[in-house]
């Protein structure tokens, strides 16, 4: 009886450990989505020669909203942001959604609603999400390290 | 033998649980109350967010000091709400004074609707406005608030549900009053 005891007290720890990790996990894109190049705003949805990745790690360096992201279908995820602002007239709270979408291997803006006075075109909200990794001269995916690589409104770093 | 022995290891482990709150008394949720507003005098972010449940939202109609324009909405959840408690942290001047409380615990004893006055004291800085130390402002902002919130029980302790209420602020001159508080 006793040799069972330490192992049964064992899986009581490991079962209780692993149900409250993955209960507590918040939802995110897999890796394999974040990899992928997120494509430009232009009609041929050129790629911009960063990774989904890094779009969104720059975007979080210049944007400190809370951030939920949620599944709303296979090959899709949206990301909302929410903040509460100072105005003149007082406090506000402002959101802003986004959903990506795979296509291929990229990644595209599909769609965006937000708050009122607050953009919801797709070209402007592409611009402004690339402005972070163009601003930080992040590193390019693969194929833009090399000479004359091309991209939407990609200007290789002069390092 | 084998199950006694399982059963009393988990009866062991969860010995801790027994001490969980299942049902609430006026006196507990005005601790409560008390040991939240403490909190908030301190404006340590992790204790604030720890007294608000998983689900918590909070409703806020704000009428800024210009009286021209109409309220303003605060909707929060929890996770944002942390996020602003832990923005509070750079409000070193604040003067928070509870003016009433009302409890009504609910029939089941599970959750309590906590009405309450307050006012708050702090500085005011003027939006666009970069100030040169927490101490550069030329007004008090009084913000007097009137909310109703959702007390229950969660994980075994007592934590918000919800919070909504109607806020005014008004400003008062540091000139004229350099202290508008004890």
């Amino acid at each position: 009886m006793r040799p069972l005891a330490g192992p049964a007290m064992l899986l009581v720890m490991v079962g209780g450990y692993l149900i409250y990790h993955l209960a507590s996990k918040e939802d995110a894109p897999p890796r394999e989505f974040t990899d992928l190049e997120f494509a430009g705003a232009d009609a041929g949805h050129t790629g911009s020669c960063y990774s989904f990745g890094t779009v969104l790690f720059a975007h979080r360096a210049r944007n400190k909203a809370a951030r939920t992201w949620t599944s709303p279908r296979e090959d899709a995820w949206m990301l909302t942001l929410e903040d509460v602002v100072q105005g003149y007239t007082g406090p506000q709270s402002i959101f802003q959604k986004f959903t990506f979408e795979k296509h291929g291997d990229q990644i595209r803006l599909v769609s965006v609603d937000a708050s009122e006075k607050i953009s919801t075109d797709l070209k402007a909200n592409i611009d402004d999400l690339l402005e972070g990794p163009h601003d930080l001269d992040s590193t390019p995916v693969e194929r833009c390290q090399q000479d004359g690589a091309a991209g939407y409104d990609f200007k290789p770093s002069k390092r | 033998m084998r199950v006694l022995l399982l059963l009393a290891t988990l009866l062991a482990l969860c010995a801790p649980l027994t001490g969980c709150k299942r049902s609430l008394s006026t006196r507990d949720v005005n601790e409560f109350i008390d040991r939240a507003d403490d909190a908030a005098r301190k404006g340590f972010a992790p204790d604030i967010c720890a007294l608000r449940g998983k689900n918590f939202t909070l409703n806020i109609d704000f009428q800024g000091h210009e009286e021209s324009y109409g309220p303003t909405k605060i909707e929060m959840n929890r996770k944002l709400f942390c996020q602003e408690a832990g923005k509070f942290a750079k409000v070193q001047i604040y003067n928070l004074e509870r003016k009433s409380i009302d409890i009504s615990l609910a029939p089941d004893r599970k959750t309590a609707v906590v009405k309450a006055e307050y006012e708050e004291t702090m500085p005011y800085f003027e939006p666009d406005v970069m100030p040169s130390s927490p101490h550069d402002f030329r007004d008090w902002q009084v913000v007097k608030t009137r909310d109703e919130s959702v007390v229950g029980i969660e994980g075994g302790d007592l934590v918000f549900l919800s919070t909504r209420g109607d806020a005014v602020q008004s400003l008062l001159s540091r000139k004229d009053n350099p202290v508008p508080f004890k």
